[in-house]
């Protein structure tokens, strides 16, 4: 480890910089923050009046009031704990089978499970549209849920993590008699805790903020997330920008909260895997 | 295993085959339903003139002489490349600077690092509308800056090019943190020794910087612009939540072409093969980035 260094004339200037462009990062967010402890009609442009005066926490009940935020936030939380169990279960089962059994047809399921990866959402849209149509899971959490659960990003985290349990781990519990679950169960998981965990808060993360596939699946209000309630009920209060800040902090609470708490898993978790939300 | 009959190895081939494929089949199932059989099915689909609920008659490469005459779509063609030309060398270049505060040993370097990234953890939906509020002329926030700089009300996102610019700072904004965390892991990977032993022999921070940080994060660096590439290709959200693709169709990306033309204008088909024509190109630097991954 290197010492923190003398204070040259270079260092200073680097400090100077470095935080004035952590002050214009956070500035937003923080504006945002505030601007929602505001009663209606404040002038929340003019900072001098932003952050003197009084304070409240009345437009929490007053955003719920204009729009359904409180079902779109339930909606929010119901679709991305779904996605996000569903994919450590699912992923962490696939990548099992692919890392420590022995079957026919591993290469090649192996080979496109991981081309899958190449195929963005953006350029299924048309016919994912007409196959939920179909489906009829338009408008339904399951419609909601089921093409992410399709992605093959946590497969792959998921068995490089599987892949460097030592078979010799395995071998010992084969000869206690332990079946393919059991070996799955007892032995991989209890070793692969922090990949589940990247995978589950990168899922999570990912699933909570999601945006094109609601926009395009869901018409009905009730059962949008907050990523399509909230430009629409913005684009309806372009005037006064109070609620709309509210209705944007309900929706960047949890996913800041979650990401103060891991903010090393998170960051760690991209240097891992180099997965872009 | 020791002992075991021909027959008996046979029936546990067999038992873990079944269980390799009990394990596989419900992701699978996922992955087969809404993912594989959608590509699959929209290039089919690209190749009928197809809309929601009538029935679709094939017209073979139709759709893609269609588009290869449609201005419209190489407009926006040109405005996703415009975009991927400006902003990923702009995200490159200040995730590799904030990386750099980062690593520099300054004292708050967990603050300096969580302020740059936390933006990068909300949607896109509250990042656009949160600076929607910034770029509004009136009421915005840029807009008491702009009069007192005596600059007067600048509609950001009603003019053309200042509206990419707009775009383009709020994109860098939200997701340089992605880029800084990878620059990051690269220098770290970087011994200490290389530095203290350029320090020994008299090199300044800026030799240090360009003989040694830069052409050490050489892979790094390709693989962030790949990465950025493609992210910036895929631009949807910011251009249609902030400005609708405008002022009139100035920033009507591809992806938002592809939505347009299959939803509002309900031509399946043919935005099925612009949805394959997009594959394509985004495929190929996919291509790319697996063979410098496999290099690595």
């Amino acid at each position: 480890m290197r010492k923190h260094k003398k204070l040259t004339l270079g260092r200073v200037i680097l400090y100077i910089v470095a935080y004035i462009f952590a002050f214009l990062w956070l500035f937003p967010i923080f504006w945002m923050l505030v601007s929602a402890l505001k009663p209606v009609g404040t002038p929340v442009s003019i900072l001098s009046k932003v952050f003197t005066g009084t304070f409240t926490f009345r437009n929490f009940i007053l955003v719920g009031e204009k729009a359904p935020v409180w079902t779109w936030s339930l909606n929010s939380l119901i679709v991305s704990s779904a996605v996000t169990f569903g994919t450590i279960a699912l992923t962490s089962m696939a990548a099992y089978s692919l890392s420590k059994l022995n079957f026919k047809g591993r290469g090649l399921t192996q080979l496109i499970i991981t081309a899958g990866m190449m195929i963005p959402i953006e350029a299924i849209i048309i016919p994912l549209y007409q196959t939920m149509a179909e489906l009829n899971l338009l408008n339904t959490y399951s419609g909601l849920v089921f093409p992410s659960l399709a992605a093959p990003i946590g497969v792959l985290i998921m068995k490089r993590c599987f892949d460097s349990i030592p078979d010799e781990l395995i071998e010992a519990s084969v000869l206690d008699g332990a079946n393919p679950f059991q070996r799955w169960w007892q032995v991989c998981l209890p070793l692969s805790k922090s990949s589940m965990a990247a995978v589950g808060i990168f899922t999570f993360k990912n699933a909570w903020n999601d945006f094109l596939w609601p926009f395009l699946s869901v018409t009905s209000e009730k059962m949008m997330t907050l990523p399509v309630g909230i430009p629409q009920f913005q684009g309806a209060n372009l005037s006064e920008f109070v609620l709309p800040m509210t209705a944007s902090v309900i929706a960047s609470v949890p996913a800041l909260i979650v990401f103060l708490i891991f903010q090393k898993q998170i960051m760690q978790g991209i240097a891992m895997t180099g997965i872009k939300g | 295993m020791k002992g075991a009959t021909n027959s008996e190895r046979l029936k546990n081939i067999i038992k873990e085959n079944i269980a390799a494929w009990l394990f596989l089949i419900p992701y699978l199932g996922f992955f087969i339903c809404f993912l594989l059989f959608p590509i699959l099915r929209g290039m089919y689909v690209s190749l009928f003139d197809a809309a929601l609920g009538r029935e679709s008659i094939f017209v073979g490469l139709e759709n893609y002489v269609t588009i290869f005459k449609d201005k419209a779509f190489w407009q926006s063609l040109f405005n996703t490349l415009f975009f991927v030309i400006i902003s990923t060398p702009a995200i490159v270049l200040v995730g590799f600077v904030f990386a750099i505060f980062v690593n520099s040993k300054l004292k708050g370097t967990t603050f300096l690092r969580v302020s740059y990234f936390a933006s990068y953890v909300l949607s896109m939906a509250v990042v656009t509308g949160l600076w929607i509020f910034i770029y509004q002329p009136y009421t915005g926030l840029l807009s008491v800056i702009t009069n007192a700089l005596g600059l007067g009300e600048i509609y950001w996102l009603n003019t053309k090019w200042l509206v990419w610019f707009a775009i383009l700072v709020t994109t860098i904004w939200w997701t340089v943190g992605f880029n800084m965390v990878l620059f990051l892991v690269g220098l770290q990977d970087i011994p200490d020794e290389i530095y203290e032993a350029a320090e020994i022999d008299g090199a300044n921070s800026r030799q240090i910087l360009f003989r040694i940080t830069i052409p050490l994060l050489r892979d790094t660096t390709v693989l962030v612009i790949l990465l950025q590439t493609i992210s910036s290709f895929k631009l949807f959200g910011q251009t249609y939540l902030m400005a609708g693709g405008g002022p009139g169709t100035h920033t009507r990306t591809l992806v938002h072409y592809i939505y347009e033309t299959g939803f509002t204008n309900r031509r399946m088909g043919l935005a099925a093969a612009m949805s394959v024509a997009f594959f394509v190109v985004v495929l190929l630097v996919s291509l790319l980035q697996n063979k410098v991954f496999a290099k690595k």
